[in-house]
């Protein structure tokens, strides 16, 4: 075991230093998700043409190529350089792009990966529905097949990015009266094709970035069907491990940035000789420094053996609830200016109220601790 | 940067749980008697990082969590310490300095007992003779001296931190210890016709529990590789795995309690050891706040 990093490792967090240093936007990233799109294309537009986008996708994609400890270099320098937020590629670049370089035809590839690498094409997903939550294989939206397309109806929510999105990562069932998880397919969905009706939800901070999706005779190409029919949910379920491995790396340099910046502002307005407060500080800080040792520990696993160990799905559960308790630590130091918040405000409050997501999307705390005690623990399954 | 044991310390790892799964049992934890020791220093646990043992800290972690998992004898942190930095080669006691007083745990023949004074690593002589009662944890005798200054401590700054790691090494194991015995027990006892880790009331709280051990190992494997590389920020991350293993042993073993119900109130069920031992871990080395929040 060791900590340390070669130096052909530290050379190359140099360069990334440097680059990022003289190329981080100096503006903020907007708020909603229609206002900071050209801000967001143009972002992953400059990362792609200096060589920064797709850091451990394939070359013939648009990739770098890179190793894994380098794709953790770039992302924990990506982070120390205060750069924004990947937004409307979140999808695209972590998400669907994945799933296809793992489950694609060469020329679903060729054609969507690098158009994503370039910020040309914006990608959404379509899991959830409003009878589908946690209980994700409950899936309604369904389509028959019709000539050489498949026909689209039913709805999908919490759709992030689906006002703006070109594409959309779609799972529904193609097999009449199939059941949970059989009888799904992953499609690639045209968000412009008629049918599709797209209603915005604004959220309890205001902000507008998920909306619901209805399709009403959605016809797809039949081709768009990733990983053949029949087989949505191996399709989907295939990139978790490429999320757990390095998908939470930026949120963790940013809770340690997050955490030093709470000390100080204690130490500024003396709410740290509050001994409730100092005590939290002071255990954040020490699960702060856990998180990234359970992050290195868990990507040496992925490099020696190819997977992730079994107890990567405690990072999932660890990072959103610390970064949740991050939060409201910020509020919390706000003292009563936390009550002037209003819609619109791109502040502390704003990111707290966003932040009760982080145990609700991409399966809640409830659903991880259920997949913690059956897969790591080997405790009877309830589901 | 690998924070996976290669292939030696997992051969360890194996031929040290094995060989407390033989010896040290803990339905007979209360029988175990100082016969043992000579096995233990034949065993090489207790010279790993000196200067003839000549494994880093991270190999001796790997080690004493497999030893913490079965409550062995909470003096072979103190010895492992004293041969390290005293170059004391036999079996020494465990000091822990209060305002209160001064408690031995596990007195010996040798009359020395090592623990930390003044944050500093201390070594104090007491009658050869002196004898132990029970106390809280039962797998150790103590024996309660008036507060002395110590006959020798040692000035660097290693010392005391190698204490503090030991005694997080023995805290990974106490929590795993909990986790491992709670879960196996939800996994076979049955109520409303199922076995009880089938309900989200159980199955939750004992995810909670691996949470908890997979943080503080992560973390103690990290101390020890920036302990053994003498890295600036070692004592940052040495006392985050003190306070994370130490409290994880304290909440899984509060919870362990909990998880089996009735039989877990017992004596004679060992729900109670890994609690008891958790308190006793708390005591040694521990972390204050202020330490935590200082910079590195």
């Amino acid at each position: 075991m060791d900590i340390g990093f070669s130096k052909e490792e530290e050379l190359f967090r140099q360069q990334c230093r440097d680059w990022l240093q003289s190329n981080v936007p100096a503006e903020k990233r907007p708020l909603h998700a229609t206002d900071a799109l050209e801000f967001d294309k143009a972002w992953q537009g400059k990362l792609f043409a200096a060589g920064w986008a797709g850091i451990n996708w394939p070359t013939e994609y648009g990739g770098r190529g890179l190793s894994i400890l380098q794709q953790v270099i770039w992302l924990e320098e990506y982070a120390m350089a205060q750069a924004p937020w990947v937004g409307a590629n979140f999808v695209g670049v972590n998400h669907g792009g994945p799933t296809l370089i793992f489950n694609a035809s060469e020329e679903q590839k060729n054609d969507h990966l690098p158009r994503i690498l370039k910020g040309e094409s914006i990608w959404c997903q379509g899991f959830s529905e409003p009878g589908a939550g946690s209980d994700l294989a409950g899936i309604s939206t369904k389509a028959h097949v019709e000539g050489n397309e498949l026909v689209v109806n039913g709805s999908k929510i919490w759709t992030s990015f689906a006002h703006v999105a070109d594409w959309q990562e779609l799972l529904i069932r193609t097999e009449e009266d199939s059941q949970r998880h059989k009888g799904l397919s992953w499609v690639i969905c045209d968000m412009h094709s008629p049918g599709i009706t797209i209603e915005p939800i604004k959220k309890m901070s205001g902000q507008v970035e998920f909306a619901q999706v209805f399709y009403d005779d959605v016809r797809i190409p039949i081709e768009n069907v990733v990983g053949g029919m029949g087989n949505g949910w191996r399709v989907a379920m295939s990139t978790l491990g490429f999320e757990r491995g390095t998908g939470f790396i930026a949120d963790q340099v940013k809770q340690s940035q997050e955490i030093d910046a709470l000390i100080s502002t204690a130490r500024d307005n003396a709410m740290i000789d509050d001994g409730e407060i100092a005590g939290q500080l002071a255990q954040m800080r020490a699960e702060v420094a856990a998180l990234r040792a359970m992050t290195y520990r868990n990507i040496s696993e992925v490099i020696r053996t190819g997977q992730p160990g079994p107890e990567a799905s405690v990072i999932r559960l660890f990072t959103s609830e610390l970064g949740q308790r991050l939060q409201h630590m910020a509020i919390t130091l706000m003292g009563d200016r936390i009550l002037d918040f209003q819609y619109g405000d791109n502040d502390d409050v704003q990111a707290y109220l966003r932040g009760y997501a982080s145990t609700i999307a991409g399966g809640s705390s409830q659903v991880q601790r259920d997949i913690i005690g059956e897969r790591l623990l080997g405790l009877p399954k309830s589901r | 940067m690998d924070l996976t044991p290669n292939e030696d310390q997992i051969a360890i790892q194996t031929a040290t749980a094995n060989w407390c799964r033989d010896k040290l049992p803990l339905s007979h934890l209360r029988e175990r008697n100082g016969d043992i020791w000579d096995d233990l220093f034949a065993m090489g646990w207790l010279n790993m990082t000196t200067e003839a043992g000549g494994l880093d800290h991270g190999t001796e972690a790997i080690a004493f969590a497999e030893l913490g998992r079965h409550i062995s004898p909470i003096s072979m942190i103190s010895t492992a310490a004293a041969a390290r930095w005293f170059g004391v080669e036999t079996r020494v006691s465990l000091a822990i300095e209060t305002e209160n007083g001064l408690r031995i745990f596990d007195p010996a023949p040798s009359g020395v007992a090592v623990g930390l004074s003044q944050g500093k690593l201390s070594l104090w002589q007491y009658p050869e003779t002196l004898a132990g009662t029970e106390g809280l944890d039962q797998s150790v005798a103590f024996a309660k001296l008036p507060r002395t200054p110590a006959d020798t401590i040692s000035d660097d700054p290693r010392a005391a931190l190698h204490l503090q790691l030991l005694a997080a090494d023995f805290s990974v194991g106490c929590a795993d210890a909990a986790k491992d015995m709670a879960t196996e027990y939800a996994k076979i006892r049955e109520q409303f016709g199922r076995p009880i880790g089938w309900f989200q009331g159980i199955k939750h709280p004992c995810a909670d529990m691996a949470v908890r051990c997979a943080a503080a190992r992560s973390q103690l494997y990290y101390a020890a590789c920036a302990l053994h590389e003498n890295s600036i920020d070692a004592a940052l991350h040495v006392r985050i795995a003190k306070r994370l293993s130490s409290d994880a042993a304290s909440e899984n073993s509060r919870m362990n309690i909990q998880v089996h119900g009735g039989f877990g109130l017992t004596d004679e069920a060992y729900a109670h050891l890994p609690l008891k031992r958790a308190h006793l871990l708390r005591f040694i080395a521990p972390v204050t706040t202020a330490e935590l929040l200082k910079a590195a």
